[in-house]
């Protein structure tokens, strides 16, 4: 149990991951959402290293990482643009209170 | 892999070369000639044109691009077969018409400014449908996806003169990015269970008895999470209305259409090379029992079009119905595919091909009539029939199209999917198919009754479009009418194009 | 329990510790510095599974770029001067429990599932494979990935540039 092996990684990725859902649902400031999606991507990530790692797949599970990284800056990117946007138009960035489009 | 196997590949992928190549192109001529920005529809159009050259040429081709040395055969991770040069069609002459439409919208008219970005955005989103209606590799799905849905947050916000666009993206971006995240969790954990992102690779090996089902069910599950969002399939539909009422209505128009054409292209290619043991004579797929597919999608299908079609009943704003509308189509469309056999494959084809003609027309017309009238009610619309005739019958030929009423194309495509049901004796399914179209034809009958039946309050304005929006519109009406009687050519284009490459 | 494990678990405890911190506390600002404990902490797992490279990119992508424009966000949507920034949440004990639950179900997931588990020799550095495999096997998608982040800039300046037209 104490030996670190590939499960512990998995472990840390799976609670992360339940982490960033707990975040996302129970968040209403949209930069809060996205930073549980943030924890989510992290979690995926050390998924792909760890399987890479002790797998013995190559380093395709770290190429894929690589890729989620320079993906994660390119989204938070827009996101935020939109978030300024929105903030601009509302002065508010709650997802709940933004809601012009219920019936 | 070497420089020689990727100079082979790159000949399969000419289309997309086309379409980056003309980004590129719009982008620099953006910059040169920023003061004037009237020849960037011509320089777009001139693209689209020219990708079309490259997608013709490609019927017929087949071939796998861009293996990776572990793939122990020489699968790789863009497949090049009919089955996606059809959807490359498709997508290209729903982007070709939504950039005429751009052309009339006043929405877009208004951002002179930025039309150059508006028109390599839309690039970029093309891009990404490209590839993946011929992705077979995970890491090549999930990253083009991301392409088209980051090129899409951006155009759903993209007027900004209107606060109900800025929530549009805002909403598309938060939605989206939680369940790509969700499917790269997924991802993750089949990549784990077989040590490939290669769908070919991944099916070969998930056939062994030591896959753990219940991990694979968990990210299959997962996975699903982010298609369904794309197809906006239920229960991941629910950004779909708000986005789609919110978005420019030639944005709407180009994501119920192409966006959802290539998620189709993605989910079945998917189903297909990853889980497909083999294909049988009769034309039906032996999937591999780890995953129970038929029952998955089976539901998926009834959620999605009952719901999109009772909530569409109630309501007002016809941007908005039109979205339920088009979810609730996604359903019948997945009713296609749960048939698992190229007979389902090929109804589905019809069914896209005469969707797009019908939902592009219907949204035009919207358009047309929301930039005279400022509004999309429907309780606006009291009248209209009579003031604007040529609208108001081509929006009845539309909508009855869309119900799936003879004489129209619409008819057509719901006939062969569910003849393709009742092949596969699944008669329920069926059933519950045609109970929700009569459903379906009580809210696009109510906009006819108020076009033509409701006395109005005032007095309603009189729309008379341009000569050239008149021959958009009788470039949509007159094949919806044409392909509900003589609808063979549809259907021998479509058998053609049920190759997919796999097992 | 050797260097290695007492490391694995000072990270782990980092990580996890500083996530939840990310998604309870009431404060955003508290929130986004949480976040930059779990890039790192993240970070220093990757170099416990010998993806060196890997980590590098973590700390100057995700840290240096990610978390600076998320905290950016932060306080450019938030007075922080002002006025003390709160953020309710929404039925805490429910999501509590449900996710409670789910986590349950994804570790044992985790646990149960038999990997194949067969650790390779550690290379020296990844960084000459990461670059190699990146250009052959994987040139079609890091082309793609060029065309991405061109659009994403396209993008983000198209959405904060100030309108002319504006209302």
């Amino acid at each position: 149990m104490l030996q670190v092996g590939l499960t512990h990684f998995l472990v840390i990725g799976a609670i992360l991951f339940s982490l960033g859902i707990y975040g996302i649902i129970t968040r209403k400031n949209a930069v809060m959402v996205l930073m549980g999606v943030e924890l989510i991507l992290n979690a995926a990530n050390i998924n792909f290293v760890a399987f890479s790692r002790y797998g013995n797949f190559g380093l395709n599970g770290q190429i894929a990482a690589l890729f989620v990284i320079v993906l994660a800056a390119a989204e938070a990117a827009i996101a935020l643009a939109i978030v300024l946007n929105i903030y601009k138009t509302y002065s508010n960035v709650n997802v709940d209170e933004i809601s012009n489009l219920k019936e | 892999m070497d420089v020689s196997n990727i100079i082979e590949s790159l000949k399969l992928i000419k289309p997309e070369i086309a379409v980056s190549a003309s980004l590129i192109l719009v982008l620099i001529f953006d910059l040169i000639f920023h003061k004037d920005k009237k020849l960037i529809p011509y320089v777009a159009l001139l693209g689209l044109f020219a990708t079309g050259y490259f997608v013709i040429h490609q019927f017929g081709t087949t071939g796998f691009g861009f293996a990776t040395k572990s793939t122990f055969k020489a699968f790789g991770m863009v497949t090049v077969d009919s089955f996606g040069t059809f959807f490359k069609l498709l997508i290209l002459i729903s982007a070709v018409l939504v950039l005429f439409f751009s052309s009339f919208s006043d929405e877009i008219k208004k951002t002179t400014d930025r039309l150059g970005e508006y028109y390599v955005l839309i690039f970029g989103m093309i891009l990404g449908m490209f590839l993946m209606v011929s992705a077979t590799d995970f890491l090549l799905i999930y990253l083009s996806m991301e392409l088209l849905s980051l090129s899409s947050y951006v155009l759903a916000g993209f007027t900004k003169l209107r606060d109900r666009n800025s929530e549009a993206s805002l909403k598309y971006v938060i939605y989206g990015s939680v369940s790509s995240g969700l499917m790269l969790f997924g991802i993750s954990i089949i990549y784990g269970l077989t040590g490939s992102t290669n769908l070919y690779v991944i099916n070969s090996l998930i056939q062994s008895p030591q896959i753990n089902v219940l991990a694979l069910s968990f990210a299959l599950i997962l996975v699903m999470a982010g298609m369904g969002f794309k197809i906006s399939a239920a229960p991941f539909h629910f950004w779909t209305p708000d986005v789609y009422e919110g978005s420019p209505i030639t944005i709407t128009a180009f994501l119920s259409v192409a966006s959802k054409a290539a998620g189709f292209g993605l989910l079945i290619r998917f189903i297909k090379t990853g889980f497909a043991a083999m294909t049988l004579n009769n034309g039906y797929w032996m999937l591999n029992p780890i995953f129970d597919w038929k029952l998955i999608i089976v539901i998926l299908a009834i959620l999605t079009m009952t719901l999109g079609n009772f909530s569409a009943l109630w309501q007002n704003n016809l941007k908005r119905m039109l979205a339920y509308s088009s979810i609730a189509h996604a359903g019948y469309l997945l009713l296609g595919l749960a048939v698992f056999s190229n007979q389902g494959i090929a109804a589905i084809l019809i069914y896209f091909f005469v969707y797009m003609l019908m939902n592009l027309g219907a949204f035009l017309i919207v358009m047309l009539i929301a930039d005279k009238l400022g509004s999309e009610d429907v309780d606006d619309y009291d009248g209209l029939g009579y003031t604007s005739p040529f609208l108001g019958i081509s929006l009845a030929v539309f909508l009855v199209s869309l119900t799936g009423l003879p004489p129209t194309a619409g008819f057509i495509g719901k006939l062969y999917i569910f003849s393709a049901l009742i092949d596969a004796k699944m008669f329920v399914v069926a059933v519950i198919g045609v109970l929700n179209s009569v459903v379906s034809l009580y809210y696009y009958i109510r906009v006819l009754k108020h076009m033509y039946l409701v006395k109005p309050k005032i007095q309603p304005v009189e729309i008379i479009p341009g000569l050239s929006q008149k021959f958009l519109v009788l470039l949509l009406v007159v094949p919806v009418l044409f392909f509900g009687i003589y609808f063979s050519p549809i259907v021998e284009l479509a058998k053609n194009c049920v190759v997919l490459l796999g097992f | 329990m050797t260097l290695y494990d007492i490391i694995f678990y000072l990270f782990a405890l980092i990580t996890i510790g500083s996530a939840m911190l990310v998604v309870t506390t009431k404060n955003i600002v508290h929130a986004a510095f949480a976040l930059l404990l779990t890039f790192f902490g993240v970070a220093g797992i990757y170099v416990l599974l010998a993806a060196d490279f890997l980590a590098i990119v973590q700390i100057m992508v995700y840290v240096g770029g990610i978390l600076v424009l998320i905290i950016f966000g932060v306080m450019l949507t938030n007075k922080i001067t002002s006025v003390e920034i709160k953020t309710g949440t929404l039925n805490v004990l429910t999501a509590s429990i449900v996710i409670g639950v789910f986590m349950g179900l994804v570790v044992s997931i985790m646990v149960w599932t038999g990997w194949y588990s067969m650790p390779a020799p550690i290379p020296a550095t990844t960084a000459y494979g990461l670059g190699e495999t990146l250009i052959s096997d994987y040139a079609l998608i890091f082309e793609l990935l060029a065309m991405l982040l061109l659009i994403a800039l396209v993008g983000a300046a198209s959405i904060a540039r100030r309108e002319k037209e504006s209302l």
